[in-house]
């Protein structure tokens, strides 16, 4: 690990004495090593990123710092004292403060109930006396502005965030740490979010900023520490950092991820057999394998959800659906599966007209779909690891039976297990004990059954490669490559706009509901797309001049800000 | 048998005097489920509390207040109890309450046999008398509906907004809700989740055995098994009827209570009616309700589920 | 616990039945040891001699011929209540309405028992007694599964509402068109002769329902491992979106669980008709509702745990008959105790549960 020089120049006495120093952290997880003998050390007023791949265990050593978890060993200072930080709010006491990446809300409340729980202060009544002076006097200080009465659950995102800063802030937090922060925004919002962050550091914060994109950590980090596999890899200051030995540091110089042994199942024919089948497609190209024609849907308290959207994906194409989250994204994938009714509009598939179909028709028809929220929606959490896998393929694999057969269901379990090397002790682990990943690759797994088993197929899926690491993330973007070549069509939905433009052979982007524009290959500009997903018509706020971005894939390119290139 | 059968003061003073208890009751589930913990085992609390109020009473030779302490203290302990298993066990909140409930039910006949011992007529204490309020119970109609009620009608209908006062207006009432909403943002921010939820379910236990003891000591002065009578699951629905506002709550009990009142005039103004086609009135009603309840009930979003601090996924 | 992870987790668990026995049934038994020392403890308090009141429990219950016929008797309606619970709950739906659904089956039975006349050949009656009583049941609980299945109405309150409005219509007709004035004021006339359930053995005295409830329970258990509707329960009942999501008919999944949940429910009323007291009087149902909830939270929803731990009530329940006359303990001594028993079951296993989790850790997201 690098001794860092210090660039910092304050006169503070303060920035002498680092404000947090962890030295040896360590913790477990069962026999899962989360993070291996940490040392990390903040300074006083800087902007510290802490980087890594999903599963590296940044938000595992904040979550230590911010009082969460305890660490199994080494030690906590903070300001030069050593400190035992044993819950979030001894952790507060310390001036530490912390923003998940899911925030910490309760969504009836207003956004002064949410800043003022649990320190209402005295004479507190509705909200109407008590600290209101108090947090508007912060909201001047630090630039953060936000109607104290509206209700958490009607506000966007980047106002959600600003409020749970406050609620750190106004608790006496000095020490800022930033969980994913930029997960759920656009580009133009990242832009404001760092803009917020350097001014909190001017009112005196130190900021911790938790994040796996690179545009990110070259763009605001004073210094960066670089996380792999539970271990620091590097501490490096921010200036004169470039992307390759960013990347190296990520990476790690083994970049290839190792293979699992697996004690080798036996052959399952029933995969083999089916991936034989699947390889005699025919090859009417140019037909349209799913057409929607101005197709709306209505939400749970009757407002449209989806209006007038009209898609064509044609076989051997990846359509990729750009949109922040919560417009209207995951109603497309939902109508498209069959679980959410249409009420305007027609939906084909190969020509056929499935409007109306059920769920189970369109599966049997070729609909695979990866739902949004595995947990929820993908999984049997306590029956078997087959049982979750043929949850879907099992119209077409049992037909008219009555019988249900185990055997198969396990045969067929194996054989995904080794083919997707999924971590699981054996076929009959329930679901619910597998790590996210593994989950996915179930999901997975199991759409490619759908897609095997029917003539034609789409593939709906929805953020399939979240949280997963970037070796899983590569072998996923594999096999849709490989649907492509079959002649399959991919419909991805992604809020990770570099995944789209690394795939997609055109992108749609999805703005309350409609389909706002389509940009072709090699044309994905992201500062474009961005503006469409925020509603903005065309150009940006005063960002940098739009590039003719290409879609060569690799690491992102550009940075927000004001810096020329 | 005419029209003014229905709007009969007599009779309305009945449903408000039936209603009582079920306010009482559901304004303690509210409280509980409001801060994320259900309890499906009202039935067994209120019997207990039923059994425990008269018994205290009567053997005490007439101390209403006795009575109504020993309710409380009797649901209130099972009420920790059940904290105890849904909050630090984390165990399946509807197997405890339905445990709750038929040990309630067994316990209560048991404690009652085992205090009355062998009787020839049942044991009676006489139920409180009424309380006119001056100046208000000579009003023409509502005077003997509303104003001429004993003195524990009066307190439940007074308890509905104490308890909305509590819970809307109040920090204790704001952390409390946290911890029903969304109990990691509370934790976040220092609100002692386990403890806030234990407090409900004691504050909530004290309501239901005082409900229980209502039965009693205000509609009919002895105990008998089963005089509960589904009072707990219809306290249950009312609080979801009312979307979990204590003001609303009254509304519903006060539905429920007319058509229960109503039952028995209509029994005794007609013979045509089979008794049982009467009685099961209000339980048809409430499956009608049920049915209207369903449309977009907006539950407290961690009700039911225990909080654990270093869980993920 | 829910009843999937139960379900699944002893299943999970490895397959040698010692480590299973080992495993599983110890903290059940400590549990259910504790539970006795508390009742024994309130026993003293009554002034009653704890030991000799397990004695003479376990001697009326199966020390006689009598006796052991009784508790047969006895566990049928246990178990066909606790296997209908335990059928609905693997669909992640609760039916608190056994009691109901055994009133409407014992009525329907009743009713084609009295219409049936002496000549009926039993082949014949005793089979449309037992149907009547299992259509009964479906329809008892068919007002709670249609709402619950497609207007998302929670169970729990339609049964036990309905239970009441069933239980009123069998005292009406008890005391009323039925009634015999004869017999007494809450019974009805017998049913036809020839509508009785035969007896297994003449010294046993008791009915064959015991096999009927073993049979049954057989089958139950048969469609939840092996055929598609029962794979289709399993699912709907750990996640019903998942399970929408992998195109099943989540309504008429629950509809289905439902229903047949409360035919069962309705047989044990018709063989309480049938085979126990030929008439319907009040009282048929002494609690078995909730008895058969608590059975099936002891029996971990799974068939062959219903029918152990249903045996083990009713040796309770008739041990405790005799209990009554010997000690003047009430019947509401029995429904403390079994509580007390799933309390401390629950006590056992949600501290095992707890220790497993803060062991392991919870898999999901990534650190």
């Amino acid at each position: 690990m690098n001794a860092p020089t210090s660039t910092v120049q304050t006169d503070s006495a303060r920035s002498a004495t680092p404000a947090v120093v962890m030295r040896g952290i360590s913790k477990s997880f069962g026999d899962v090593r989360a993070l291996v003998d940490v040392d990390f050390e903040l300074r006083h007023e800087e902007v510290h990123a802490l980087a890594g791949e999903n599963g590296a265990g940044k938000t595992t050593l904040m979550n230590v710092l911010a009082g969460l978890y305890q660490p199994d060993a080494g030690e906590i200072r903070v300001d030069g004292r050593p400190v035992r930080i044993g819950s979030p709010r001894a952790a507060i006491e310390l001036g530490i403060g912390m923003v998940h990446q899911h925030f910490e809300l309760v969504a009836p409340f207003t956004a002064y109930e949410n800043i003022v729980l649990g320190a209402e202060g005295g004479g507190w009544r509705n909200g109407r006396s008590g600290r209101r002076a108090e947090i508007a006097r912060l909201m001047e200080h630090y630039g953060l502005s936000v109607d104290l009465d509206a209700q958490i659950r009607d506000l966007p995102i980047g106002v959600q965030q600003k409020i749970e800063i406050l609620k750190a802030v106004s608790r006496g937090a000095r020490v800022l740490i930033l969980d994913e922060p930029t997960t759920h925004l656009t580009l133009q919002e990242v832009d404001r979010l760092f803009e917020t962050v350097r001014q909190l550091v001017a009112g005196g914060l130190t900021v911790v900023l938790i994040t796996h994109k690179l545009r990110e950590i070259r763009g605001i980090g004073d210094r960066v520490t670089v996380m792999r596999r539970g271990r620091v890899a590097a501490t490096v200051e921010g200036a004169g950092l470039t992307e390759e030995r960013l990347v190296g540091l990520l990476m790690g110089t083994d970049g290839a991820a190792t293979a699992r042994t697996n004690t080798p199942g036996e052959p399952s024919l029933t995969l083999e057999a089916l991936r034989a089948a699947a390889n005699e497609r025919r090859q009417d190209a140019g037909e349209s394998l799913l057409r929607l024609e101005g197709v709306s849907a209505r939400g749970s308290v009757g407002d449209l959800v989806l209006a007038d959207c009209s898609l064509d994906l044609r076989p051997g194409e990846i359509v990729g659906v750009a949109g922040v989250a919560g417009n209207g994204q995951r109603d497309l994938g939902d109508v498209i599966a069959g679980i959410q009714p249409i009420v305007t509009g027609r939906l084909f598939v190969g020509g056929r007209d499935l409007t109306d179909a059920t769920v189970r028709d369109r599966l049997l028809a070729g609909i695979a779909y990866i739902p949004e929220d595995r947990l929820r929606e993908g999984i049997l959490p306590h029956l078997s690891l087959g049982e979750t896998l043929v949850l879907g393929p099992h119209h077409a694999l049992f037909g008219t039976s009555v019988v249900f057969d185990e055997r198969r269901v396990d045969a067929l379990a194996r054989a995904v297990i080794a083919e997707y090397d999924v971590a699981a002790p054996d076929e009959h682990v329930p679901a619910a004990r597998l790590s996210g990943g593994n989950i996915q690759k179930v999901l997975i797994a199991r759409a490619m059954l759908v897609l095997q088993q029917a003539r034609v197929g789409v593939l709906v899926a929805m953020n399939p490669t979240r949280g997963l690491d970037i070796g899983a993330t590569r072998s996923v973007h594999r096999r849709f490559e490989g649907l492509r070549e079959r002649g399959d069509a991919v419909l991805l939905v992604s809020e990770d706009l570099d995944e789209l433009r690394r795939l997609s052979d055109h992108i749609v982007v999805m703005y309350r509901g409609r389909i706002v524009g389509t940009f072709q290959r090699p044309a994905f500009d992201p500062y474009q797309i961005g503006a469409l997903m925020t509603g903005m018509a065309t150009g940006t706020d005063g960002g940098p001049p739009n590039e003719t971005g290409g879609g060569t894939g690799g690491a992102e390119t550009t940075r927000p800000g004001r810096d020329s290139r | 048998m005419s029209l003014d059968l229905f709007l009969d003061p007599n009779l309305l003073r009945l449903a408000v005097t039936i209603a009582a208890p079920l306010v009482v009751a559901a304004l303690g589930e509210l409280i509980m489920e409001r801060a994320g913990v259900l309890n499906v085992g009202i039935e067994g609390i209120m019997a207990v509390g039923a059994a425990a109020g008269f018994l205290a009473t009567w053997a005490s030779g007439g101390n209403y207040v006795l009575g109504l302490l020993a309710a409380m203290l009797a649901g209130a302990l099972l009420c920790l109890l059940l904290g105890g298993y849904s909050i630090s066990l984390r165990a399946q909140q509807i197997s405890v309450g339905l445990g709750l409930l038929v040990f309630g039910l067994g316990f209560a006949s048991l404690l009652y046999r085992a205090v009355v011992g062998i009787q020839f007529s049942a044991p009676r204490i006489s139920v409180l008398p009424a309380l006119p309020i001056p100046l208000l119970a000579d009003l023409p109609f509502l005077g003997r509906v509303l104003f001429s009620q004993d003195i524990l009608v009066y307190l439940a209908f007074l308890l509905a907004p104490l308890v909305h006062l509590l819970l809307f207006r109040t920090s204790f009432g704001l952390r409390l809700r946290a911890c029903g909403e969304n109990p990691r943002a509370a934790d976040a921010v220092g609100v002692n989740v386990h403890v806030l939820r234990y407090v409900a379910a004691v504050a909530g236990g004290l309501l239901l055995g005082m409900a229980g003891a209502y039965l009693p000591l205000t509609l009919t002065g002895g105990y008998s098994d089963g005089m509960v009578g589904g009072r707990g699951w219809i306290a249950l629905m009312l609080v979801i009827l009312g979307r979990w506002f204590p003001l609303r709550v009254v509304g519903g009990a006060l539905l429920f209570a007319y058509v229960e009142a109503l039952q028995f005039q209509l029994a005794l103004a007609t013979q045509a009616v089979p008794s049982q086609l009467l009685l099961s009135l209000p339980y048809l009603l409430a499956i009608v309700v049920l049915i209207r309840i369903y449309r977009g009930a907006q539950a407290p979003a961690a009700l039911g589920i225990p909080y654990e601090r270093e869980a993920r996924g | 616990m829910s009843a999937q992870a139960d379900a699944a987790t002893a299943r999970a668990r490895g397959s040698a039945v010692g480590r299973f026995v080992f495993r599983e049934t110890l903290p059940y038994l400590a549990a259910v040891l504790g539970a006795l020392v508390v009742a024994g403890l309130l026993l003293i308090l009554i002034g009653a001699d704890p030991l000799a009141a397990l004695g003479t429990i376990f001697s009326a219950s199966l020390g006689s011929l009598g006796g052991l016929g009784q508790t047969l008797n006895r566990a049928t309606p246990l178990i066909l209540g606790a296997l209908a619970v335990a059928f609905a709950a693997r669909a992640g739906l609760l039916n608190v309405g056994v009691d109901g659904q055994i009133y409407l089956g014992a009525i329907c039975a009743t009713g084609v028992g009295l219409l049936l006349t002496r000549d009926t050949p039993a082949l014949v009656a005793v089979p449309l007694v037992l149907a009547a009583g299992f259509v009964g049941g479906a329809l008892a609980v068919l007002p709670a599964a249609a709402l619950r299945a497609y207007w998302g109405v929670n169970e729990i309150f339609v049964t036990v509402m309905l239970n009441f409005i069933f239980q009123y219509l069998a005292e009406y007709l008890a005391t009323g068109p039925w009634n015999d004035p004869r017999s007494g004021e809450a019974i009805s006339r017998p049913i036809s002769f020839a509508a009785q359930l035969p007896i297994l053995s003449s010294g046993l005295g008791a009915h064959v329902g015991i096999l009927i409830a073993l049979v049954i329970g057989a089958i139950l258990a048969w469609i939840l491992r092996r055929t598609l509707l029962g794979y289709s329960i399993r699912a709907v009942g750990d996640n019903s979106t998942a399970a929408r999501v992998g195109g099943m008919a989540v309504g008429r999944v629950m509809l289905v669980a439902l229903v047949v949940s409360g035919a069962v429910a309705g047989l044990a009323g018709g063989i309480e008709i049938s085979g126990y007291y030929q008439r319907l009087i009040l009282g048929l149902s002494p609690g078995f509702g909730y008895m058969a909830i608590l059975l099936a939270v002891l029996g971990r929803h799974r068939p062959l745990g219903v029918v152990l731990a249903g045996v083990a009530f009713a040796v309770l329940l008739v041990g405790s008959d005799s209990l009554q006359r010997s000690v003047r303990l009430p019947q509401s001594a029995v429904l403390v105790f079994q509580a007390l028993i799933l309390l401390a079951v629950l006590l056992a296993t949600s501290l095992r549960a707890n220790r497993r989790l803060t062991v392991a850790g919870t898999p999901g997201s990534t650190p």
